[in-house]
């Protein structure tokens, strides 16, 4: 019962931090460039 | 019979779903395009010419597969391929008859910070041999005749020079340290260096003729960086620093998430590497060949030497109450020295043959490949040195991808923990098994969701606007010799079709001819300030310089160079067209122009 118990507790948390970090993802983007030039990426 | 097949397939499964889910929308109709992931329509069957080649042989492979699966449906099976591939491959290294502890360790390989990161940067050929690094490692770790190394190095051969030297940092170091008598063991390790290098001929051979030249700036823009809350060290540890901010994953650097990754990356390091009460490593030293007394009735079989048990019925989900195999039971006691071969676990008859002990040889190119990449975010004057001496130390300037061996070693951690935590116990009932296995399975992917739908979006599919094909189809169908000259001068663009993302100039892919291209990179620091890394194909250096000399017509100069197309992508059209008098508009779209000189 502990290890179920334990188990429920570490999986509702990362669901929680998983569901922040997802609403933190999909904020809204601007809007795509259209560049014929641009870097490999940034640091 | 049936409840055998599906606990063998069960990994496969898992990662396979879980590659559904990451790939998203990029499993759509169309191609995904991403930094280096390009794939095109129709793609030539032609030899790298210029600089170093990075994408040899795979490009020549997808071009030969094309005539027989359309491009883009043969990247999606690539890709989803990956995923299978990898996560099949780390749950096979997981000791012991259960399912659950090696579907956990598929699920971590499958969905981890160092894939991830690598499918945004587009890097499908390096990947191929990451998915393939288990199943290499395993072949080397259970020695035996040569081709074993051999066709499990096959995607890895695929992939080309990135993907093997990965997997040469953990094969030879397995092949070196796994428990057999010395000259099997020598035996073992020099066929594996020969496999790898008649596997690595195709891309080494072109490289050697190549005379290309390696920028040591690179180093400065390549090295590893903090993408997270805890460093580049931080990162490397959960499998992440790539160099490119772009590439990270969305949401990754949430500090709790980090936290939480971290974390499980030194338990699952922990596991794998023995420590008592983590994995339950149970570890006795018979003679070669010999079965090994304990874990109901198993034994280590030596492949070099006389045959071992036979094997027995393949894995099967334990019932609850059914006790544990000593594999995962924790015995007490110090663990044993990586390298000692392993008594595998055996619930009922003989054992299924015998697990090969890889534990040594990954640990030494985990560690290995962690010094590279450390190396180039806190010595990178010792990188620039080695490279400036001599351009092949050129691939060592993107020191993170070969923190993979790690990925392994985590992996198969995990898979080590998770059978810990989701043990049957007596009277435990069927909650106490079932609720900590689905969390265990979950964690991975939970604690990076952003990787979840194709990154959100970051990998998507996406056609070629129509004017590209009708290029391609003019070029392609001009039987006179004559270079493609590839404008604007950069080797990455940023279609607004194709979401804005950065890709590598779609026409270094597309041609049935020498492409000419602006091969240097740019490179942006965090201070705003561009790194530079300079080109390596010497033409197209030359080439370079006319085109940065001054104003004046280009046309007599690109002649002379051979070139007979001119191909200008993008909006900004005009302002290559008043340098090239005389050239002939072949195709005046608003996404190309073909001009033929």
């Amino acid at each position: 019962m502990v290890r179920v118990l334990a188990a429920l507790v570490v999986g509702v948390a990362l669901a929680i931090g998983a569901s922040v970090g997802v609403v933190n993802v999909v904020a809204p983007s601007p809007e795509p460039p259209n560049k014929p030039l641009y870097n490999y990426g940034n640091r | 019979m049936r409840d055998r097949r599906l606990a063998r397939a069960a990994p496969a499964v898992a990662a396979l779903v879980a590659g559904l889910l990451a790939l998203g929308p990029a499993l759509r109709p169309g191609y995904v395009l991403r930094y280096d992931m390009v794939f095109v329509p129709d793609p030539p069957l032609t030899l790298a010419a210029g600089g170093f080649p990075r994408a040899v042989p795979s490009d020549l492979l997808v071009a030969l597969l094309a005539h027989l699966v359309p491009a883009a449906a043969l990247q999606k099976i690539v890709l989803v391929g990956l995923f299978v591939l990898a996560g099949s491959g780390a749950a096979a290294l997981v000791p012991g008859r259960r399912t659950l502890p090696k579907v956990a360790a598929a699920v971590f390989y499958a969905w981890n910070v160092y894939l991830a990161q690598r499918l945004l940067l587009g890097q499908w050929a390096l990947l191929l041999g990451v998915a393939g690094l288990p199943w290499a490692v395993r072949a080397a770790a259970r020695g035996g005749p040569p081709w074993r190394v051999a066709v499990a190095l096959l995607p890895a051969a695929a992939g080309g020079f990135q993907a093997m030297l990965v997997s040469a940092l953990a094969v030879l170091p397995v092949a070196a340290t796994r428990p057999a008598p010395r000259p099997a063991r020598l035996r073992g390790t020099l066929g594996a260096l020969a496999v790898i290098a008649l596997l690595s001929l195709p891309w080494a051979v072109p490289a050697l003729r190549a005379d290309a030249v390696t920028d040591p700036a690179g180093v400065a823009a390549f090295a590893p960086r903090a993408d997270g809350p805890f460093g580049a060290l931080g990162g490397l540890l959960g499998l992440g620093g790539i160099w490119n901010a772009q590439a990270e994953v969305p949401g990754q650097a949430a500090w709790w998430l980090a936290a939480g990754r971290l974390a499980v990356a030194a338990a699952a390091v922990a596991a794998f590497a023995g420590l008592p009460g983590l994995s339950g490593f149970r570890s006795t030293r018979p003679e070669p060949g010999a079965p090994v007394p304990g874990g109901g009735g198993t034994g280590f079989r030596n492949p070099d030497g006389p045959a071992g048990p036979p094997p027995g019925p393949p894995d099967l989900p334990s019932a609850p109450g059914t006790p544990d195999p000593p594999y995962f039971r924790g015995v007490p006691g110090p663990a044993a020295p990586p390298g000692t071969p392993v008594a595998l676990p055996g619930r009922s008859g003989p054992a299924p043959g015998a697990w090969p002990d890889c534990r040594a040889g990954l640990l030494v190119a985990a560690a290995g490949g962690l010094a590279v990449a450390l190396a180039g975010a806190y010595a990178p004057g010792l990188v620039g040195a080695l490279i400036a001496g001599w351009p092949g130390f050129g691939p060592l300037r993107d020191g993170q991808l070969y923190i993979a061996p790690l990925a392994v070693v985590q992996a198969v951690g995990f898979g080590l923990l998770a059978g810990r935590v989701t043990r049957p116990r007596p009277g435990g009932g069927r909650a106490a098994v079932a609720v900590p296995a689905v969390v265990a399975v979950l964690v991975p992917v939970l604690l990076l969701p952003g990787f979840a739908w194709g990154a959100a979006g970051r990998l998507a599919a996406v056609r070629y606007p129509a004017e590209w094909r009708q290029a391609q189809r003019i070029v392609n169908g001009d039987p006179r010799p004559g270079a493609l000259l590839s404008l604007p001068w950069g080797a990455h663009r940023a279609f607004g079709w194709n979401g804005g993302r950065v890709i590598l100039d779609p026409a270094t892919k597309a041609f049935a001819r020498r492409v000419l291209w602006n091969d240097s990179l740019t490179v942006a620091d965090r201070d705003g300030r561009v790194i530079r890394v300079g080109g390596e194909d010497r033409e197209a250096r030359r080439l370079g310089a006319v085109l940065a000399a001054g104003t004046g017509p280009l046309t007599p100069a690109l002649r002379a160079a051979g070139v007979r197309y001119v191909l200008v992508a993008g909006p900004d059209r005009n302002t290559f067209s008043s340098r090239l008098p005389g050239a002939t508009a072949v195709l005046a779209g608003g996404e190309v122009l073909l001009l033929r000189l």
